[in-house]
Parts: structure tokens; C-alpha cells; sequence
């Protein structure tokens, strides 16, 4: 019980690092590979403003702040290029340009900050939720992160500008016709998935400490879930974050923490040889 | 109100369209007809900026919109309805049609004014798109054009895949629309059901203009009662 409460903890977070992935990914057919990186640069930008003196909250903001900007620059310089290309070709030269990004992202911060981690405290003593003691930073990481998912699922429902969005993922021929700029989606997304990318951060340090190395295990999970979740489906990332987090967590408690991505692969394999297109995937 | 002048476009390869002429006056409803693959799904493509002219003008209430970002193009008041309809297949008819007042809320006036004219839509304003019939699908993608209260319709063979009731019945709301004021303007391989709502028509072959006049006088042209009216 205790393993699979665990699990939904760092399943939510799963799902909301996956859920930024794959809206990009949906919306404008670019694969981010340096999105934990752009959570780490955040989890960074935490740390640097709380050692210059800001208080946790105020030093959080600006982590957010600085996800979103690292959004916008990510659409206004080396997804230029990438912008002029089309199918396969806009994936694939997305896929090298973030992936040289994400090198050159953790080679700077491990040469400038080697030992530099982010770890946020809450005091206070366990929480009890079904008869099991939880750490109280898992619990308040869950919180946020759930009210994050709802913000966001009410944001893509309800909202003229949020349809707006899933309008392009859905057609992008059909979503110019009704007067919606695909490419003004596409900056919007790319801010608020950099801001989800730093709460990812965020939340994470409540549990663990997020190192300056974290950011390829990062992006490796939000893809593992990415794709079990399918390509383009927020809901899917979230149910495919939360079903992974607990069979990494089970596995990892009852086996190892060195299988449990080998147990978390063969679960994505299986699902993919199942259900090509994932879970709540659309069929091509 | 639309005016072509010269236009040529086409892909890489060749040009589809060569120097076309045409016009739309308010109020007008217009049929562009025409076989398969003369070039018609071409010509309105690059006047909605979908496809990019090599060479002419299209200018729209006296403002040139000659390659203009098609989302652009529609928000200044043309509403183009695509063979393929280019639907949200996975959101409901109620969310395709609040898409088509974007960037506004919809207008819960001409929202009742679409659902009075396709009371299908009304019935089936919470099923996806995608789970629709093809009659139903084609309503509604008539349905969220209109919802931008657009000064210019423009429909590209609004009758595909339709069973002839059905396009009998697309015809019979266009006619409406027209009474209403709307300018139309349609492209056609259902020649008898265009010529009876147009004031005129241009006939296009092989990418070119070939004739052009009132629906009357095309009626009872000796080439195209043969070629698209099948009476010899």
C-alpha cells in the first residue's frame, strides 16, 4: 500500500513532465529532448536566487519565471530552423537540435555547479492518508501537482484560448480556417510547458533532491510515459505517469532501483507492441 | 467584394491554375464548376492563402490579401468550408463550433440561427465530430463557417460524398443562406444543384478559365450542357 501510494506520488510527476512533452510534440510535431534540462536550469535558478538571499517562495517564482523563459528562447532561437521543416523531417531535426542543447545544458552545469542540488524541506511530522504515514513534501508535491492537472484539463476545456490549442493538435488546416495562428499556439504551449518543466522541479525537490545531472533521467521518463501514454493525449500522459510511477516504485522496493527502468522499459515495450498508438492515443 | 486578377498558382512541378480572372459582387452567390482535378480546389487554396501564387492579386473589399497567412485571411471575414472539412474529429459539434467564432465567444444569437438551420447539430451537440455521419459532418463544418458571422462563404464541393438527398438538402440550406444575404461562393461537380442557387458561374478546365456568364446563360451553353449537364 504504502509502494503504491509512493508510486502515485512520483506518477503524478511523471505525468506532468509527460504532459508537457507530448503537447508540443502534438501541437507542433517538435520533440523536445531538453525538456529535464530546462527542469533542471529552473531547479538551478531556484537554488542561485535562494543562496542570493530570497526567501523559498519568492526563489520558486522565479524558477517558474525562468522555465517559461527558457520556453519562449527555446521558439525564438534554435527551433527557428526546425519551424521551416515538416513531418518526419521537423521531428527529427527538433529531436538533434534539443539533444545537442540538452549536451551543452549539462555540460555547462556540471562544470560550473558539480555539487549543486536543489532540496526544498516542509517541516512538520508525517501525513497519514489510508492508514499509511507519508512524507509531508510527497503529499504537498501531490497536492500541487493534482491541482496543476485539473488547471490545466480546465484550461484545455473550457477556455476559448485553450481550445484554441487543442484545436491545432487536432487540425491544423481546420484550425488556421477558423482564424487560430498555429504558430502563436505553438510560443504559448512552449511557455507553459517551460513553467510545468520548473514545477516538475519544484515538486520533485520536496522528495529528493534535484541534481544538476537529473535532466537526461528526466526527459528519458517523460518519453517512457510520453509514449505509453500516445503521442498528443494529455489525459494519457497523466494515467500512463501515474500506472509507470507505481509499477517503478513497486519494482524498485520489491527488486531494485537498478531494474525498476528496466522493468519501467519492458512495460512501455509491451504496452507499445499491445497499443502502437498508447494508451489514449489517436490512431493514425 | 472578391476579386481575382491573374492568378497563377500551383506546386512544385508545374502550375495547377494560370492566369485566372474572377469576381464576386455582395450578395452574389457564384459557382465555379468544373471535372475533377481542373483546378478549382487550387484556385480557392490561394485565395485563402493555403497555397502560395506564383503571380496575380486577390483582393478582398478593396484590401489586397495576395499570400496572406490564411488565418489571417479568415479572421478579415472569409469563412472556407474544404472538401475534406477539416473538422476536430476528437471535440464535440458544440466545441467545433465555438471554434469558429474564435477569436470571440461564440455569438449565442447565430448559434441558435445554425442550429435552426441543421437541427441535427442541435440534437448532437455533445457527440465528437469524428462519430458523425458524412451529411452530419458536412453540416457542421457548414456550421462553424458560419459562426464567425464571415461576409464571404466560400464551399469546395460542399456535396462529396454525399447520398443526393443529402446534397439536395446542403443545397436547399445554401439557399438559404443566400436569402439571408450571405455572399456565396462554391465550386461544384454537382453542376444542376450549383447552377440553380448561382446568379453566375465560370466553367475551369485544365486550370484555365474557359467560359463564363449568368447560370441562365451557362444553362444553355451547347458545351456545358454536354460536358456537366449531361443532356446532349
Amino acid at each position: 500500500m504504502a509502494s503504491i501510494l509512493d508510486g502515485i506520488v512520483l506518477g503524478l510527476q511523471f505525468g506532468l513532465l509527460a504532459a508537457g512533452l507530448t503537447l508540443v510534440y502534438g501541437l507542433g510535431g517538435v520533440l523536445n529532448l531538453a525538456y529535464g534540462q530546462m527542469a533542471v536550469l529552473s531547479a538551478m535558478a531556484v537554488v542561485l536566487s535562494m543562496e542570493a538571499g530570497l526567501a523559498p517562495i519568492p526563489a520558486v517564482a522565479v524558477g517558474l519565471a525562468a522555465g517559461g523563459l527558457l520556453g519562449l528562447l527555446l521558439d525564438l532561437t534554435i527551433l527557428r530552423p526546425v519551424y521551416r521543416l515538416h513531418g518526419e523531417a521537423r521531428v527529427l531535426l527538433s529531436l538533434l537540435l534539443t539533444l545537442g542543447m540538452a549536451f551543452v545544458v549539462d555540460g555547462f552545469l556540471t562544470w560550473r555547479y558539480p555539487t549543486k542540488a536543489l532540496t526544498l524541506r516542509i517541516g512538520g511530522g508525517p501525513v497519514e492518508i489510508l492508514g499509511v504515514r507519508m512524507v509531508r513534501g510527497g503529499v504537498v508535491a501531490s497536492a500541487i501537482t493534482i491541482v496543476v492537472l485539473a488547471g490545466l484539463i480546465v484550461f484545455f476545456r473550457k477556455t476559448t484560448l485553450g481550445r484554441a490549442v487543442r484545436s491545432v493538435i487536432e487540425d491544423e488546416e481546420g484550425a488556421r480556417l477558423v482564424g487560430v495562428d498555429p504558430q502563436r499556439m505553438l510560443r504559448l504551449i512552449l511557455v507553459i510547458t517551460g513553467v510545468l518543466a520548473a514545477l516538475v522541479a519544484v515538486t520533485r525537490s520536496l522528495v529528493t533532491p534535484v541534481s544538476v545531472t537529473a535532466g537526461f533521467e528526466l526527459t528519458v521518463s517523460a518519453l517512457i510515459v510520453t509514449v505509453v501514454g500516445g503521442l498528443g493525449s494529455v489525459g494519457g500522459a497523466i494515467l500512463a505517469g501515474v500506472i509507470l510511477g507505481i509499477v517503478s516504485t513497486i519494482a524498485a522496493s520489491s527488486i531494485g532501483t537498478v531494474l525498476s527502468l528496466i522493468i519501467l522499459l519492458v512495460a512501455a515495450a509491451v504496452t507499445i507492441l499491445i497499443r502502437p498508438s498508447g494508451l489514449l492515443g489517436v490512431k493514425e | 467584394m472578391l476579386e481575382v486578377r491573374a492568378l497563377t498558382a500551383g506546386y512544385q512541378g508545374g502550375d495547377v491554375i494560370r492566369d485566372i480572372n474572377f469576381h464576386v459582387e455582395t450578395g452574389e452567390a457564384v459557382m465555379i464548376i468544373g471535372s475533377n482535378g481542373a483546378g478549382k480546389t487550387s484556385l480557392f487554396r490561394a485565395v485563402l492563402g493555403l497555397l502560395t501564387p506564383s503571380s496575380g492579386e486577390v483582393e478582398f473589399q478593396g484590401e489586397g490579401i495576395t499570400g496572406l497567412a490564411t488565418q489571417r485571411v479568415a479572421r478579415l471575414g472569409i469563412s472556407f468550408v474544404p472538401a475534406e472539412r477539416h473538422l476536430f474529429p476528437r471535440m464535440t459539434v458544440q466545441e467545433n463550433l465555438s471554434l469558429g467564432a474564435y477569436p470571440n465567444r461564440p455569438d449565442p444569437t447565430t448559434m441558435q440561427v445554425v442550429l435552426d438551420l441543421f437541427p441535427r447539430l442541435a440534437e448532437r451537440r455533445r457527440q465528437h465530430a469524428a462519430t458523425m455521419s458524412g451529411g452530419e459532418q458536412q453540416m457542421l463544418a457548414v456550421g462553424r463557417a458560419l459562426m464567425s458571422q464571415p461576409r464571404l462563404l466560400i464551399l469546395d464541393e460542399p456535396t462529396t460524398g454525399l447520398a443526393p438527398k443529402l446534397a439536395a438538402e446542403a443545397y436547399r440550406a445554401l439557399g438559404l443562406l443566400k436569402e439571408s444575404g450571405l455572399t456565396v461562393l462554391v465550386a461544384e461537380q454537382q453542376v444542376p444543384l450549383a447552377m440553380a442557387l448561382s446568379d453566375r458561374g465560370y466553367v475551369l478546365e485544365n486550370g484555365v478559365i474557359r467560359k463564363q456568364g449568368t447560370s441562365a446563360e451557362l444553362a444553355d451553353d451547347p458545351d456545358v450542357r454536354r460536358s456537366y449537364l449531361g443532356i446532349a
